[in-house]
């Protein structure tokens, strides 16, 4: 035994002990590497938290209104294109039902006339220059009708040119119009998220909110996006809701996105404004 | 990114603060380990070598057959460890001084003891040597892969005020990386803690029974010089 020890402590038993200290860093390293690439998998997948978003209801009376207003306006230039296209189409039909009937005309009355020359060949010679005479005259005359059916027919087509142009032109101002209309919704529309993003942010529900209530506020404000007042047109019942809601109003203005909307946009849409504080997602 | 982010893609992709707190964790774990086999092997010989020579000590042999059989053992390149090198420097000692004759017997025990005193001091020596190396590694460790971590994070804090956008993923690798050095220290200190502890308690033990043995030995030389 005492031997063996002796073997084991040849120069004081350094070369065993930094072979075994070597070989245990490297084992502990393959461990770690094995463990890792093993476990690597499952480990990656996220817990996603639960979302506690905060809702609130805009529900702009005057931008209600507006958008009804601009729809209604739009299906009244609808019809009104459609009744102009009808009657357009009636009038080309009318004044092809004209032409035709014109043609008739001239048609029968050069049968008239064939018929008249064989009868005045017929008859005798000294009629013949009165009949020249009355011919001349009714050729005189159907060739008016002829100049005053152009004529006719002349001023509907330039009357027709005239219809279009005006309606192009109508079009063209009402889409201006829409083009107007619809830009200015967009920017009521993104002022509209700004203030709803920046309300969120800092609206503090008390414990004491529940699904269901509900707050209306009545703010009124500058165009440079100030705060003058707030008052609560419809309480929730619970004091403390309301003023949470009074507090989040307070602390997010002032809305410095307001000033950079037309002053026109601003007084029609945002000089006073109601807002509904609506918790919509917890959990009781 | 997240996908292939191991520990050794960690290590590689570390800035080079940090990189030289692993090589320096790594280092002293390594050399730890050392030094903890080796205390091993040398304090359990020591303690086998402590109990296997009480026991032929105590059997009864003449103390001059046990010393010529030590003499033995060295010509057999056999190393002859702790208790018996004691023995062996005590004993031959006094054999000198008994040898010359004039000296009384007062001067011949203190010379022993003197010679056994100093075999000692040898042998404790040889037992405690890169002991307090241990401890040096079990306290300060944790303080170098404190420092990789800080290094580390502030790194990573460094490149985040660089970015728009403060992500997770940003910061993660950093600090993830920054934690590896804090765990590579407490992973040095842990086992030379543990080690030193254990191995100062055996030193203790094996050390005391040197010291009784010395006394036991000296006693029995005064009974000897005495008698005669």
């Amino acid at each position: 035994m005492n031997s063996v020890f002796n073997n084991l402590v040849i120069y004081n038993g350094y070369p065993i002990s930094i072979a075994a200290a070597i070989t245990f860093h490297i084992l502990i390293l393959v461990a770690l590497i094995w463990v890792q690439s093993n476990n690597r998998i499952d480990s990656l997948e996220l817990v996603q938290p639960t979302i506690v978003k905060a809702l609130f209801i805009d529900e702009n009376p005057q931008v209600r209104n507006r958008e009804t207003l601009e729809r209604q306006r739009l299906e009244r230039l609808d019809e009104q294109r459609l009744a102009r296209e009808a009657e357009q189409r009636r009038q080309q039909e009318e004044a092809q039902r004209q032409a035709a009937a014109e043609q008739q005309r001239q048609e029968q009355v050069r049968a008239q006339e064939r018929e008249q020359s064989a009868l005045l060949e017929r008859q005798a010679l000294e009629r013949q220059r009165a009949l020249e005479a009355q011919r001349n005259r009714e050729r005189l005359q159907s060739e008016q009708e002829q100049q005053r059916q152009r004529d006719l027919a002349e001023a509907e087509r330039r009357r027709q040119v005239e219809a279009v142009d005006r309606q192009r032109q109508q079009e063209a101002t009402s889409a201006a119009a829409l083009e107007a209309a619809r830009t200015e919704f967009e920017l009521v529309q993104s002022a509209t998220a700004l203030i709803q993003q920046a309300l969120q942010q800092v609206w503090n529900r008390p414990p004491s909110a529940r699904n269901g209530m509900r707050v209306i506020l009545r703010i009124r404000m500058l165009p440079t996006g100030e705060l003058l007042d707030a008052t609560i047109t419809q309480s929730s019942g619970d004091p403390a809701f309301d003023r949470s809601a009074e507090n989040a109003v307070y602390s997010a203005s002032p809305f410095t996105e307001l000033r950079s909307l037309p002053i026109k946009v601003f007084n029609a849409n945002f000089r006073a404004l109601s807002l509904i504080f609506q918790p919509e997602d917890l959990l009781n | 990114m997240n996908d292939d982010l191991s520990i050794l893609e960690l290590v590689l992709n570390a800035s080079p603060a940090v990189q030289f707190v692993f090589l320096i964790l790594t280092l002293l774990s390594i050399v730890s380990w050392v030094i903890i086999v080796q205390r091993w092997l040398v304090l359990s010989s020591a303690r086998k070598g402590v109990l296997s020579f009480e026991h032929r000590f105590w059997s009864g042999m003449d103390l001059s057959q046990l010393y010529k059989e030590g003499n033995r053992m060295q010509q057999d390149n056999m190393q002859i460890v702790g208790m018996e090198n004691i023995f062996r420097a005590g004993f031959k000692e006094f054999m000198r001084l008994r040898q010359q004759g004039s000296v009384d017997a007062e001067a011949v025990m203190e010379g022993s003891q003197r010679a056994m005193r100093v075999a000692y001091s040898r042998e404790e020596e040889k037992l405690e040597s890169h002991l307090t190396f241990l401890a040096t590694v079990g306290s300060v460790s944790p303080y170098i892969g404190l420092f990789g971590t800080v290094i580390g994070i502030m790194n990573s804090f460094l490149g985040l005020a660089t970015q728009a956008q403060a992500t997770l993923q940003v910061v993660a690798p950093g600090i993830s990386e920054a934690l590896l050095a804090t765990a590579m220290g407490l992973f040095a200190a842990i086992p030379a803690v543990v080690a030193y502890n254990r191995y100062s308690a055996l030193l203790d033990m094996i050390t005391s029974a040197y010291i009784t043995f010395t006394d036991e030995f000296s006693s029995i030389l005064h009974r000897q010089v005495h008698s005669s």
